[in-house]
């Protein structure tokens, strides 16, 4: 039958090379796709955490001139409903409505009354008094909350007619803005929790101290050399200082009197660290707006008005309570 | 067995046992039985890869549910408990005043929904990091809800900041986590799926040898002793047949179903992405309200997470990869593309409203359910979402389920056949051996 061998041999080479051809693929394709353990844990992932900054430092001030004071009235407040053809304020009044930039947080100066949801203080009864001379009705405004960075641009923006935040005048500001006469004067100092024995800067050596971003408190605090924590607005630093994370907050006192009127636990300590004063932020070219903001503040200086609002929303917490400054104009 | 012929054997002379000489006796006899060790040998092999191999596949289909429900129960859901109970304080705060009792249950049922299901989550998946987040950091976060709330109570603006403070941890950490371990879920349930739909390799090679080298064996035995095929070694060839085709037939079913589930599968990761982001969508809106920076603020949050799902075009996004293939799958989709329509427009004009100055009007249409307010357009496409995603799943069980089914017996049937046929060659080979004696 065949040529080499004599007749067909059992022959066991064969079948065994078969088979150890398959043994060795089978053994392969097992070891190969690592059968993992039913219900293995997954490789642990990267941590997923997210910390917030700490701070951006303030853009360096270039030198000032100093603070530029404010334009004069002209004349006595038109009617409200008469605004002067062709002004800033007969165009809010053909808008209904008047855009005002305010912040939210600021307890007894702007702040949201958790039981209204409506915004109410100080500088929220200003904001009324302009709605009210402009269009005759305290309501027609629409707010905007703004983040203390913010304010400067939503003004030279057009974003918002006005701003009133408590907005601190300075002659970098004035680069972008048109304040108003001064209508409150603060001085800033610390919050800091009752018996924790800072009573002054000094003691926050090695220490952090927090403040809201941009604001003129932080340079104030960086030229100390303190090491410093900015959030967006102050209540942010609050939560900071009742979790322990700071060990004071610092900004100005009409604002600390109202954080520690919400906490009975924290304090406001400490010599006066910067002056500075209040006025409503409007924009440049719009001179117009300027003059009847002032004559209204004027009004509401004459009348008492502006004392009396202020009486009644930080009589409780500051004692005495800045009387509004004199008017101070530049023409 | 009729024996004609006495075949002859090659051996110049027999030992003086056989048995002594097996490993090297060169006798016809002692080659056969070595070549029947051979064939025993593969037989048995070919049985205990088959048993190893069979309970790979059944674990790894199994291990393909158990991530379903691992999926379903724990990932998906948990995100959406965490999202929606941030939601809910949100738009209890937004309201003003007292929270809705309505709102403030269900932030209550959805925390309790999320520490049930990372309770879960902590047991199927023990030592997971995102799981380990999610817990250190979900009690921090009521924590400082509670106190938002104690300091709304009282009438201090200061429990927005805690409100803000609480926000941010969830969608800065907590949400973030888990989605990481959504992800994870998914990779994990993918490798199993791939060993799931795995050729056998090794089943197949060795049943196909053994086979091969049976018929082999028997071709050459019939031309030698010009004899009818050993009955025994045919008997083991069916066996061995019936094993592949067993396996053939299982896998092939098994296959094809998983890769029916798969579709599903695709459908209900896309679908759990688009309510992910639905939800980020939903959260933009109502912190756009709380921010209270009409105008200001921008609304690209919103427009991102909308365009995710239904696409710049209202016709692509995630939703274009969302039809499993499930009855009515179509329907929904595109019910579900309305609703996100609906959504937008409503959305438009919350916006509208917002920034014209009506900021209550605004907040009533998110937060109420008032017909054709934003509150209740969201919820309708929650409620289209959470209809698609529970269709969707329920095929993929299936699929999974009947492709488990598929592989029943595979374990032991084809290894059963394959000591069936081991037994059967020792009887015919050693008949034959039995013939020199």
């Amino acid at each position: 039958m065949t040529a080499s061998g004599p007749r067909t041999t059992v022959n066991v080479a064969r079948p065994l090379g078969y088979l150890c051809a398959a043994g060795a693929l089978a053994v392969g394709s097992l070891l190969l796709p690592g059968g993992t353990a039913p219900g293995a844990a997954p490789s642990a992932g990267p941590s997923v955490t997210v910390r917030p900054s700490t701070g951006t430092p303030s853009p360096a001030t270039p030198a000032c001139s100093g603070i530029r004071e404010s334009l004069r009235p002209d004349g006595p407040l038109p009617a409200p409903g008469a605004m002067p053809p062709g002004s800033t304020m007969a165009a809010i009044a053909e808008r209904g409505r008047l855009i005002a930039g305010v912040d939210q947080g600021k307890y007894l100066a702007g702040y949201r009354d958790p039981q209204t949801g409506q915004l109410a203080g100080a500088d929220i009864d200003i904001v009324h008094s302009i709605a009210k001379a402009i269009l005759g009705d305290p309501g027609a405004v629409q707010f905007v909350v703004l983040d203390i960075a913010d304010r400067e641009k939503a003004v030279k923006d057009g974003k918002v007619d006005l701003v009133v935040d408590h907005f601190t005048v300075t002659c970098s500001r004035q680069r972008n803005v048109e304040f108003s006469s001064a209508y409150m004067t603060v001085t800033q100092r610390l919050l800091v929790p009752v018996g924790s024995g800072i009573r002054e800067v000094e003691d926050l050596r090695g220490r952090t101290v927090c403040t809201s971003r941009t604001s003129t408190n932080e340079g104030v605090l960086r030229a100390l050399g303190l090491n410093v924590q900015t959030r967006t607005g102050i209540p942010d630093c609050v939560v900071d200082l009742q979790r322990g994370r700071v060990a004071a907050v610092s900004s100005d006192d009409v604002i600390l009197a109202g954080l520690a009127a919400q906490d009975p636990q924290t304090e406001v300590v400490g010599r006066a660290l910067d002056h500075s004063s209040y006025g409503v932020g409007m924009r440049l070219d719009q001179p117009d707006l300027v003059r009847f903001v002032n004559a209204l503040l004027e009004r509401s200086r004459q009348d008492g008005s502006l004392a009396a609002s202020d009486q009644r929303w930080l009589g409780d917490v500051l004692d005495p309570v800045p009387q509004p400054p004199p008017a101070r104009y530049r023409d | 067995m009729s024996v004609d012929a006495p075949p002859r054997s090659n051996s110049t002379g027999a030992g003086p046992t056989w048995r002594r000489s097996l490993g090297s006796g060169t006798s016809t006899p002692e080659r056969l039985f070595r070549v029947a060790l051979v064939l025993i040998v593969g037989c048995l092999a070919t049985a205990l890869v088959s048993v190893i191999a069979g309970m790979q596949r059944t674990a790894s289909v199994a291990e393909a549910q158990t991530r379903i429900a691992a999926l379903t129960t724990d990932s998906a859901e948990l995100y959406r408990f965490l999202a929606d109970a941030d939601a809910m304080a949100t738009s209890g705060y937004v309201s003003g005043g007292r929270e809705p009792t309505a709102v403030r249950a269900r932030y209550d049922d959805d925390i309790t929904g999320a520490t049930e299901r990372l309770v879960d989550a902590a047991g199927r998946l023990p030592g997971s990091q995102p799981v380990a987040t999610i817990a250190e950091q979900l009690p921090v976060y009521t924590g400082l809800m509670e106190t938002a709330r104690t300091l709304n109570r009282d009438g201090l603006p200061l429990g927005q900041a805690y409100l803000g403070s609480a926000s941010a941890l969830m969608r800065g950490t907590i949400l973030p986590a888990a989605e990481e371990l959504r992800r994870q879920q998914s990779a994990e349930l993918t490798a199993a799926y791939g060993r799931g739909v795995a050729i056998p390799f090794a089943v197949g090679a060795l049943l196909l040898a053994t086979l091969v080298a049976i018929v082999d064996v028997s071709l050459r035995e019939r031309h030698r002793t010009h004899r009818t095929l050993s009955v025994g070694l045919l008997a083991a060839g069916v066996a061995l047949v019936a094993a592949l085709a067993w396996w053939v037939a299982a896998v092939g079913t098994a296959n094809a179903r998983l890769a029916a589930a798969q579709q599903h599968s695709d459908a209900v990761t896309a679908l759990d992405d688009a309510r992910t982001a639905v939800l980020q969508a939903r959260s933009a809106e109502s912190l756009a309200l709380v921010a209270r920076s009409a105008g200001f603020a921008s609304d690209d949050d919103f427009t991102t997470g909308i365009d995710r799902v239904v696409g710049a075009d209202g016709a692509s996004g995630l939703l274009a990869r969302a039809d499993g293939g499930a009855p009515g799958s179509a329907d929904r989709i595109t019910a579900l593309r309305v609703a996100v329509g609906d959504w937008e427009a409503a959305h438009r004009q919350v916006r509208a409203l917002d920034d014209g100055g009506n900021y209550t009007g605004a907040v009533a249409s998110v937060v109420t359910t008032q017909p054709g307010g934003s509150g209740a357009a969201f919820a309708g496409v929650d409620a289209a979402l959470a209809d698609a995603i529970g269709a969707e799943r329920a095929a993929f069980a299936d699929g999974t389920g009947s492709a488990a089914s598929a592989l029943t017996g595979l374990v032991a049937g084809p290894a059963v056949l394959a000591l069936l046929a081991a037994a059967a060659v020792a009887v015919g080979l050693g008949r034959r051996i039995g013939e020199y004696r």
